[in-house]
């Protein structure tokens, strides 16, 4: 989740329990403060009342307030006062209103009455409602403006910090650049910036040193390997040497081969990855490439009784010629060498995608891992285990995608752009 | 014939030349850019080996002056580069072929052999060995004026053991000339044995004499002996 989402909802949620905690809070203490004065009311007309039945014969009568009443009901024997609400209806306005009622007894002229004051609290309940509503909507509008004004302002200050997060994304090691950032106002992102350019400067200065070092080395093998195969095949021709001398010496030349060839791999893959093969900007047609790589590997494919089965339209990928030949020979070779006697082989090409499917053994591996240089499915292959990275490199450094698939039996891998 | 070899890696250079005098060749060697144009401009060569990194100068420079002094001269730039800039730019110069270190020698004997044979002879040249006989134009085989119809790589095969007669070749050396950096898809040499067998019987059917000789635990070898 985005940062300042987070935060905008940590507020809104601290902000929405505040308020309603609040409002709660408010309309408790204030609905308090107006009972009390109700029944302080409601008190105050119980002791006129009461003063009033026993002075009844010597006094005017005024005892409540307008919008009260007062009940008067004799009974027989007097009960325990108690205060009830109560709702009523309202003959003027004619709807039931809410009313406060105090009930007491009081003994006049020798007959018990049962005493009934009613208070009318509708004005209060409005006035209560009024007032909650009221503070509770200035305290929500102050809450929604401060969490506006925060993510607002959130956005505005955190934009470098995205700026650069974006520029770090799109960061690619291998077209050795350098991230440049223009002077921030904001002291900890200009220095995020500058920790950022530093250590893009030094990656870049590293990985250079790396391609250089890989490339010359390999270069410089050449050479000593070059001598050392030429020694051995004059060895071969001196006619003295024993058989088992020969054999020793044929694995000799066997390893110094396979070491020639790997050193040519890795060299190739670094030249690929430092993207010297760049694309040009017209497609490559696969489709001779394809068949002219299967009139190659015939011999291959009849021996191990392998059918190939193609389905191809005349299209292809933008890409270096050179890049594609390798990338179409590794897919057929990589499909050819890890197939069953008798296997299949069916090869899709399509305007986006170029397939390559084959029959082969369960894998313990996870298929993506194969990608991995001297990845290897078996030891006992003489494979060096670079075809599969050398065709992932090819596709990263042109921007396809290639993807690796089991479905039981069946080995698919699929280069799309 | 006289070759001549810039290289300036001594022991390379000393392996090269003892296998073309073997094959009754006369090869000299130039171990640096000055000695090698002082030596094109005096001798004349049927074929130069150009390592076009030399310590004191670059090699194309050397192609460059063998096209202007003798075009005629058979041209094979060996390189530890084999980026295909270098080739083109190699080959575009006017050289007949371009090998990358390492190589078998027996892969540049029978590369010599093919620039020779095309520039002396315009391909006409037959090649002949015991009882058979080639027609590199026309890639046609016959053994005692009889026919044989061969595979592709069969020919390629039969080229190759006759280029390098008399001497021993490696099970390799054979595979990365017959299929080149596919060489390594061979998880065994059943692939050139079964090669080798075609060969051998369309050979004998025509009344060949047996020239294959399998040398245990190395490779082959093809001799009249």
């Amino acid at each position: 989740m985005r940062l300042l989402l987070r935060i905008l909802r940590y507020q809104l949620v601290t902000s929405m329990i505040v308020l309603f905690l609040g409002a709660g809070l408010f309309y408790v203490s204030v609905r308090y403060l107006i009972d009390r004065e109700a029944n302080k009311e409601l008190f105050q007309s119980q002791v006129k009342v009461r003063w009033q039945l026993r002075h009844l014969d010597t006094l005017p009568v005024y005892i409540l307030q307008l919008g009260d009443s007062l009940q008067l009901q004799p009974v027989q024997y007097p009960g325990r006062p108690f205060m009830r609400e109560t709702s009523m209806l309202n003959l003027a306005e004619n709807e039931y209103q809410p009313y406060r009622q105090l009930v007491f007894y009081e003994r006049s002229l020798g007959q018990w009455y049962k005493i009934t004051i009613s208070k009318m609290l509708l004005q209060r309940q409005r006035l209560l409602e009024t007032v909650v509503m009221t503070i509770t909507f200035i305290v929500a509008l102050l809450l929604v403006s401060l969490l506006l004004l925060n993510s607002w302002l959130s956005e505005r200050l955190w934009k470098p910090f995205y700026k650069t997060l974006g520029k770090l994304d799109q960061y690619q090691i291998q077209q050795h650049e350098t991230l440049e950032f223009k002077k921030e106002e904001t002291l900890e992102f200009d220095q995020l910036n500058l920790a950022v350019t530093q250590l893009t400067e030094r990656i870049a200065a590293a990985y250079q040193n790396l391609k250089e070092f890989t490339e010359n080395a390999s270069h410089e093998i050449q050479t000593p390997l070059a001598v050392i195969l030429s020694k051995i095949e004059g060895l071969f021709q001196d006619e003295t040497l024993t058989e088992s001398q020969l054999v020793t010496l044929s694995s000799v030349s066997e390893a110094a081969n396979r070491l020639g060839r790997l050193n040519q791999a890795l060299l190739l893959l670094t030249k690929i990855e430092n993207r010297q093969f760049l694309a040009g900007t017209d497609p490559v047609n696969l489709v001779p490439i394809i068949n002219g790589k299967l009139q190659d590997l015939e011999d291959l494919i009849v021996q191990r009784k392998i059918s190939i089965q193609t389905d191809m339209e005349s299209v292809g990928l933008v890409i270096h010629p050179a890049l594609a030949e390798i990338l179409v020979n590794n897919l057929l070779t990589n499909a050819i060498r890890h197939n069953v006697e008798n296997g299949k082989i069916i090869i899709t090409l399509r305007e986006r995608f170029f397939s390559v499917k084959n029959t082969g053994k369960m894998l313990n591996l996870n298929p993506e891992q194969l990608f991995e240089r001297f990845r290897k499915e078996s030891t006992v292959s003489a494979s060096l285990g670079l075809g599969l990275a050398l065709v992932k490199t090819i596709c990263e450094v042109n921007g396809q995608n290639l993807k690796y698939e089991i479905d039981h039996e069946w080995h698919t891998l699929t280069v799309s752009w | 014939m006289k070759l001549l070899l810039i290289e300036d890696e001594k022991a390379l250079a000393t392996s090269i030349q003892n296998y073309f005098q073997r094959e009754n060749f006369i090869c000299e060697w130039a171990s640096d850019y000055e000695s090698a144009i002082e030596k094109i401009n005096i001798y004349k060569y049927d074929c130069v080996l150009v390592d076009i990194m030399l310590p004191d100068g670059d090699g194309l420079n050397a192609v460059r002056e063998l096209k202007r002094k003798n075009p005629e001269t058979g041209i094979i730039i060996i390189s530890a580069k084999n980026s295909l800039d270098d080739r083109i730019e190699g080959l575009n110069l006017g050289s007949d072929d371009y090998l990358t270190k390492p190589f078998h020698l027996s892969e540049l004997n029978a590369r010599v052999q093919a620039v020779i044979r095309r520039r002396n002879f315009q391909g006409n040249q037959q090649i002949r060995f015991g009882k058979i006989n080639i027609e590199p134009q026309e890639h046609f085989v016959a053994v005692e004026g009889q026919e044989i119809i061969l595979t592709r790589k069969e020919y390629d095969l039969l080229i190759y053991l006759i280029a390098n007669k008399n001497r021993v070749l490696t099970k390799e050396s054979i595979a990365e000339h017959l299929w080149g950096d596919d060489a390594d898809l061979m998880d065994n040499f059943d692939f050139i044995y079964t090669h080798i067998k075609n060969l051998r019987k369309k050979l004998m059917d025509k009344g060949c004499p047996d020239y294959l000789r399998s040398i245990y635990g190395v490779g082959y070898k093809f001799s009249e002996q």
